[in-house]
């Protein structure tokens, strides 16, 4: 049914005010970013602003050493962003790793559970459904203690290890009821032909799965690089933390002003939109697949 | 491997074996950062841990006592009571959102219903860090975009608090969380919607049912299932509410934005370091969403049924 007349004028006014709701805080974020604190200071009332300017792009991705012209006087500078770069480092190791590992260790469990289908693996699968629900700071709190004891605070691979665990059940979920909806017959050909279990799951489920390996590596990727309480409490050196801890570490400095943190968000924020809208076809099909199906 | 065959992983091996060896990294992975953290917490918020304890690396037992430290906190039972409030307030809204953009990005003779549904999935990318933080420059009193716009379109020429206003902080604060979390509520349902057969609708159309009636008789009681998987979903994780509260708030203005996250974490991780305490109130916050998830587990059970 084509809707007509006021309606029609409804519901684009409908369509206009959800996209300017979505859009509102990247608007903020790019008003804030592109000029200076004085433009900022000058106009407190305006949309628009006095002048439009990089430079804050310009001192955060140089770690201070440009300063382009308005930073020419600035004395200040918090720290961390002088380590701007151990924080993308850190962010983009930590997340690529986390999404390769959970993708390995999941296919093999997702595989387990959709053929092999033994007693104990349904039941580590269930164990999975409910492991999404334990609130991260309830594991933080001990794994603070352990890693502390141990000498792994202030590690890259303590972050790496911990997120693994945390979005591990996620991945299953997902992959499991795909890797059961291949048809059998595929896997008993093959195994007629000679393949062993492991050859059928690399040569026949995983290439017929890119789909689902997509789904769950776009959401994992995203989800790696967004979280902040992980490493906020593991590493709270500069050289070890990722661009969340960075940003939530300029949280309580007052001296750092709106265009610098709006420029900072926008760095934070840029790798993950843009590959949620590459891969957004991927992206809906894993999130409703790992909320309905258990 | 000197001939030329590919590498036979455990061809010979029996299906029980194989499975227990292909499970070998879920399994050390998981119970190193699931299983042993989970009964460990239980085991530190017996213990009295704060930093003289874990410098000497021995944690005296104390009973209940973290526990009852912490329902006898009035800032304890605030953060319950602020988590419940920011829980329901945003869970609804993003409820009654998600169903209204869900049926309006299905309407596909609309072009710009088109562009909404390319959008909708920015805020689900966005860090909620940077979600916060950029929030708070749009609530700034002083310099902030929302006033900006109050002042720049004439609908206000008085500097409006958002976030610095005790009564309303914990709306400032659940508006961010709602804006980044409704793509998924929205997706869930249109997902749902598609599923919905059109001879449901056409069937109504031939008796004369007008559009509200078609919603409010087909489409909602079909809804039901899903809304009720997002209201336990979202219930669950809104609970756990942490990164724009330290963005925008930080438990203030006051103590009105405290929430069962951030007393958890301001226990343990703020002087005096009282990790014990910390424990205590995480494991509530646990059992809470526990109790969440064995109705949702239910429920998905009775879905593949």
């Amino acid at each position: 049914m084509r809707p007509r007349g006021w309606i029609r004028v409804g519901l684009h006014a409908a369509n206009l005010a959800v996209i300017a709701f979505f859009l509102l805080p990247l608007i903020a974020a790019l008003f804030g970013a592109l000029q200076s604190e004085k433009s900022l200071h000058a106009d407190t009332r305006g949309l628009w602003a006095r002048e439009w300017t990089l430079d804050n792009f310009r001192v955060i991705l140089s770690g201070g050493a440009q300063r382009g012209a308005i930073f020419e006087q600035a004395t200040y500078l918090p720290d961390n962003i002088k380590k701007i770069h151990f924080a993308l480092i850190n962010s983009t190791v930590i997340s690529v790793s986390v999404t390769l590992l959970t993708l390995v260790f999941a296919s093999l469990t997702a595989y387990t559970v959709a053929r092999l289908r033994s007693r104990w693996i349904m039941w580590l699968m269930g164990i999975n459904v409910f492991a999404r629900f334990v609130p991260v700071i309830v594991l933080m709190i001990p794994l603070y203690v352990t890693f502390r004891r141990f000498g792994m605070l202030n590690s890259i691979w303590g972050v790496i290890i911990a997120l693994t665990g945390f979005l591990l059940p996620y991945g299953i979920i997902i992959l499991a009821p795909y890797f059961a909806s291949i048809p059998q017959e595929l896997d008993d050909a093959a195994r007629i032909d000679g393949c062993s279990r492991f050859t059928v799951l690399m040569r026949i489920i995983l290439p017929l799965s890119t789909p689902a390996l997509a789904s769950y590596g776009a959401i994992v990727f995203v989800i790696a690089w967004n979280d902040l309480l992980i490493p906020l409490i593991l590493n709270n050196r500069a050289e070890f933390m990722t661009l969340p801890v960075m940003i939530a570490s300029l949280v309580g400095d007052v001296f750092t002003f709106f265009n610098l943190l709006m420029a900072i968000c926008l760095i934070a924020l840029a790798p993950t939109v843009i590959l949620v809208l590459v891969l957004r076809k991927f992206v809906v099909r894993g999130l409703s697949a790992g909320a309905v199906k258990g | 491997m000197a001939r030329s065959e590919p590498f036979r992983f455990g061809r010979e091996r029996s299906p029980r074996v194989l499975g227990f060896v292909m499970n070998i990294p879920t399994l050390i992975t998981l119970s190193l950062v699931l299983a042993y953290p989970i009964f460990y917490a239980a085991y530190l918020s017996f213990h009295k841990v704060s930093l003289a304890e874990l410098r000497r690396g021995v944690y005296p037992f104390v009973g209940l006592a973290n526990y009852e430290r912490i329902f006898s906190d009035p800032l304890f039972r605030l953060s319950l009571k602020n988590t419940l409030i920011f829980t329901g307030f945003s869970v609804t809204v993003e409820i009654v959102l998600a169903i209204a953009i869900a049926l309006l990005i299905d309407q596909q003779h609309i072009w710009t219903s088109r562009v909404t549904k390319f959008l909708i999935l920015v805020p689900y990318a966005v860090p909620p860090i940077a979600n916060g933080l950029i929030w708070s420059f749009m609530y700034s009193f002083e310099y902030g975009f929302l006033n900006r716009i109050l002042y720049t379109t004439g609908i206000s020429h008085t500097a409006v608090n958002w976030s610095g206003d005790p009564s309303t902080a914990l709306i400032a604060v659940s508006i961010p969380y709602i804006w980044r979390t409704l793509p998924f509520a929205i997706l869930l349902s249109h997902a749902a919607l598609q599923g919905i057969s059109q001879d449901f609708y056409e069937a109504a159309s031939v008796d004369g049912a007008g559009a509200l009636q078609r919603f409010w008789h087909i489409t909602l009681p079909l809804l039901r299932p899903i809304i009720v998987v997002i209201l336990v979903l979202r219930t669950s994780f809104a609970f756990a509410v942490f990164d724009e509260v330290l963005a925008i708030t930080q438990g203030g203005p006051g103590d009105a934005t405290w929430v069962a996250s951030w007393y958890s974490y301001k226990k343990g991780f703020a002087p005096p370091f009282d990790i014990g305490a910390g424990a205590a109130s995480a494991y509530v916050l646990a059992m809470i969403i526990g109790l969440l998830a064995i109705s949702y587990g239910r429920l998905i059970y009775r879905r593949i049924q």
